[in-house]
Order: structure tokens, then sequence, then C-alpha cells
């Protein structure tokens, strides 16, 4: 019988298992050892670099010189300070809107059937498509001419436009989730549409905003392009 | 994918009772649904499209930034760059290369750590972590430790090639080494991106098939194959599709790690675009090579839609 060398050996067959004994454990912390090396140490060299002296950088692999000075001198800068307080403000204030504004659309796309969905999905698939140089190198003339070239509002509003698409297909997915008979229940109880939508549906779906939130404050914390085009 | 509910019917909501439905064609319901996307569609239009419609005009004149005279040149731009051999033999192919190296490789890659980070041992929390770390940072940080890990003269890499023999090799002022190192970045950025996915999706599969494969005797490559692979397909079609059509408009992570250099040898078609509008000041011939990849992408980005809707219902 094909099963009696499973039953034999008391556990299933892996294919380790042609390996010499302890072969498997081997392999697994070979396996290990390969991926802290690989993701955690360009990160590692990272941190010790920083925490170089000026002149020893040059010697990576050696010197035992450590200083706190490059920390000293980046948080005594007033530019760069400047900079992660504009990183923080722009995130902060992307994430609160942009996701106001994609929930109820994505509400839409998940509790509606016909034409109307079926052309809104069209075109957020289009345009989450679109390369983004295709259209933020003409919004860069655009704000140019609407004056708000190298201001708050000219780095904002790109930022929340670019997460539209991708956030209302996400969004979509949060409210399929969501079983709709509470909605149902509070349509025959009297309850409006939009009480439906705001009462019912929305606090159900909040974890999962949150989450979101979180992943698109890190989105616009490192977005390069829209900044290194629309501010001077 | 969640299977979708049924939608909110008409027949529950109390202002429309039945027979009232022969309203004229904008009713009740379509105008709730018009509402909710209304916001955002307001700023779709605001910075999406009206800014491709403005793209669309400037690629048609002889547009120099900052100067006042834009003349109606027609298709002179379009065909200046479909004949541009840097386009057609560097930056196209190099533009489908990275997007198809990336995501095959990125996707090897999260197969393998979702199935390492699958078998639930002491010590995953940790390791999950760093599998992790990449996607923490940011890609501008990681290209610029990338280039400082591949420095030719004082990175880690060349100290090690150093050590076993090898002579100095100038990785960033060579064509293929420079791609492969920005091929590697992307690889090292986004492989922990598909193996969290895949991690979730290898968790939600059910155990039964499994333990029938095993009963049944299939080896390990075997069950991957004939089950696991066919069981997360609609996962992997999803993450594919996706990451395909961001890999295509990939700027920072090449821009600051060679800049599209040794001599425009590692552009893509984002970086190409860049140089010929703020490079070279040509705002009409920018617009025009920005069109270009925006068609090329829908035209694949359709393809791509259709194969994956065999997989699976992408929209639902």
């Amino acid at each position: 019988m094909t099963a009696l060398p499973v039953e034999q050996s008391g556990h299933p067959y892996r294919w380790t298992d042609a390996l010499a004994p302890g072969g498997r454990q081997a392999f697994l912390w070979l396996a290990t050892i390969a991926i802290v090396f690989l993701f955690l140490g360009p990160i590692v060299i990272l941190v010790v670099t920083s925490l170089r002296p000026g002149w020893a950088v040059f010697y990576i692999y050696r010197g035992t010189d450590f200083t706190l000075q490059n920390y000293r001198d980046v948080l005594a800068t007033e530019a760069v300070i400047h900079a992660f307080i504009n990183s923080f403000l722009v995130a902060t204030l992307a994430t609160i809107v942009s996701i106001g504004v994609t929930v109820s659309s994505g509400y839409m796309l998940s509790r509606f059937r016909g034409p109307i969905p079926r052309a809104w999905f069209g075109t957020i698939y289009v345009f989450r498509t679109v390369p983004y140089i295709s259209w933020v190198l003409p919004l860069y003339l655009v704000c140019y001419y609407l004056g708000i070239y190298d201001t708050y509002a000219g780095i904002l509003l790109p930022h929340i436009a670019v997460h539209i698409c991708f956030f209302s297909w996400i969004m979509k997915g949060f409210f399929d989730g969501i079983d709709p008979s509470m909605e149902y229940a509070a349509l025959i109880d009297g309850c409006t549409r939009w009480g439906a939508f705001l009462r019912v549906a929305l606090p159900s779906a909040i974890p999962a905003i949150a989450a979101l939130g979180i992943l698109s404050w890190l989105y616009t914390w490192n977005e390069f392009l829209f900044a290194l085009i629309l501010t001077g | 994918m969640v299977k979708a509910h049924p939608p909110v019917s008409d027949g529950l909501s109390p202002k429309m009772a039945p027979g009232q439905n022969a309203e004229p064609w904008l009713g009740e319901k379509e105008r709730f649904m018009l509402l909710l996307i209304v916001p955002a569609g307001i700023v779709l239009v605001l910075f999406q499209i009206v800014p491709i419609i403005f793209g669309a005009n400037a690629s048609f004149r002889d547009w120099q930034l900052f100067d006042p005279v834009r003349t109606w040149v027609g298709l002179k731009h379009y065909i200046y760059i479909l004949n541009d051999p840097t386009f057609l033999t560097v930056v196209l192919p190099n533009t489908f290369l990275l997007m198809f190296l990336s995501v095959t490789l990125s996707l090897i890659g999260g197969l393998a750590l979702a199935h390492y980070l699958h078998r639930n041992l002491a010590g995953q929390w940790p390791m999950q972590t760093i599998i992790l770390l990449p996607q923490m940072i940011a890609p501008v940080i990681a290209a610029m430790m990338m280039r400082w890990v591949f420095n030719d003269q004082f990175g880690v890499v060349a100290a090690f090639l150093d050590w076993i023999g090898f002579g100095p090799i100038a990785w960033l002022a060579q064509r293929w080494p420079s791609f492969f190192i920005v091929v590697f970045t992307d690889v090292w950025i986004w492989t922990p991106w598909f193996a969290l996915i895949l991690l979730a999706g290898l968790r939600s599969l059910p155990r039964e098939p499994f333990e029938a494969a095993q009963i049944d005797a299939a080896g390990p490559w075997r069950t991957f194959t004939h089950l696991t692979l066919p069981m997360l397909r609609s996962v992997i079609a999803v993450c594919v599709l996706i990451r395909s059509i961001d890999a295509f408009r990939s700027f920072d992570v090449i821009w600051i790690l060679t800049g599209g250099g040794p001599a425009r040898s590692t552009e893509v078609f984002s970086i190409y675009t860049y140089i010929e509008t703020f490079v070279n000041l040509d705002f009409g011939r920018g617009s025009a090579a920005a069109m270009i990849g925006a068609l090329i992408i829908l035209v694949v980005a359709g393809v791509m839609y259709k194969a994956a809707s065999r997989v699976m219902d992408v929209s639902r």
C-alpha cells in the first residue's frame, strides 16, 4: 500500500528525508541564516555607516571608530527638521482626506450592480494603470497656472489623487467582507440609505480602514517623485 | 478574494414601494450611487484627468519650458520618439525586462519565503519582522543603501569580491551590472510584499486536500505544483497584476541608483520622460513620451486583466 512508508516513519514524507540525519534541521538553519543575511545585512550596514565618523565610512569593513556626531549634525540642521515636519503633515493630511473620500466610493462599488458601478470600476482600473509620470508631469504646469506650485496644497492634492483608485478598490474588498443583511434590516426599519451606510456599514469596516490608513501614511511618507517634480 | 454579497436590493428600500420603479432613469438609488462617488470623482478629474488632457495637448506642441511660444507641430514629437534609437533599443527593453524580472523573481522569492514562514516554528516572529524590513524603509533609502553596498571601491560586495580574488568591478559604470543592481534592489524591496500576501493566502487554504495528497504519497514538489499553486492562483494573479503595473512605472529606485546612466543605458520609461522634460527642458517631447508610455501600459494592463479574469473575477 502506497501510504505505508508515511505510517512507518511516523511523520509525513518530506524531501529532506533524503538528506543525512539532521539534514532537514541543517537546511532550515542555512535558510534562516541566508534570509537574515539578505534582508537584515544591508540595513545593518546602513546603521553602522550612520554611526561612523565622516572619514571612516570609506573603510566600511574595518575599524572600530563609532560616533553619534552624524545624528547630532542632522538634528541640528534646520532644513532637515523642516523636511520631517513637512513629510509628517502631508502624510497625515493626505491619509485622512484620501480615506474619507474613497470610503464611500468603495462602498458603492461593493453594494451595487449595474452600469454606473461598472463604469466607475473601469475608470478606476484605467487610472490606476496610468504611470505616475504621465499625469504628474503636466500636473506640474497645472499647479503652476493654479498658483499652487511649491505650496502645501500643491503637494498635498496629488498625493490624495494618487490614492483614489487603489483605495477605492481595496475598500470595496473590505465592504465585500461585511454581510449586508444588517443594512437590509436598517432599511426595513426606516433608515435612509445614508444612515445604512454611515451608521451600520461604516462602523463594521473601521478596523480594516484603520489598517489601510497606516498603509496610506507610509506610502505618502515614502513617495519621492511627486515632491521631486512638484516642489522647487 | 471574498465572495461578494448580493447588493442592497430595491424591494427592501422603504422609499421604493413595488410598482414605483417606473421612475426616470436617474432614480433615488442612482442619485445615491452618484453622490457616493462624487468626492472621489472630483479629485480624480481635477488631478488626474485634467493634467492628462493638458499633457496630451502639450504633446502636440513645440513647447520649451518657460517659453511662451507654443507652436502646434502635430505628431512631430511622437515620430521623433518612435524613431529615437535610445527609446527603441534601450528604454523599451529595459522597462519590460525590469518589469518581467522584478515580478518573476519577487514572486518566486515570495513563494519560498511564504513557505518558510508557514511552518509555525518557534522564532517565527523575529523572522517575520526581519523579512518585512525592506517594506518598512522607503524605496529611496533602500536604493541609497544598495548603492553604498555595491559601491565599487568601498562597498561590502566589492570587499568580498576582492577577498575571494576578483579584481574591482566598476558596477555602476557598465550597463548590465548596473541593471542587475537595479533589479536586485527592486526584488529586495518587493519580495517581502509577495511573501506577506502569499502567506495570508497559504494560511487560508483548506487542510483536507493536503492530507489527501499525503495519503496518496504525493511528493512535496508534486503537492506544490498540483495543489498549492492551483489553489493560490487567484492570489498570485492579483499580486502579479498590481505589481506589474507598478513595476512599469518604477522611477525612484533607478533614479537614485544609476540616474539612468551610465550613458543613458539603464533608463526606463519614467526616467526617459523625466530627462526629456527637466534635463532637456522640452515639455512637448516629454509629454509625448508620457502619452506613449501610458498607451503602452494601458494595452499591457488590458491584456493582463483579460488573462487574470480567466483565473478569477478581478472586479468582484
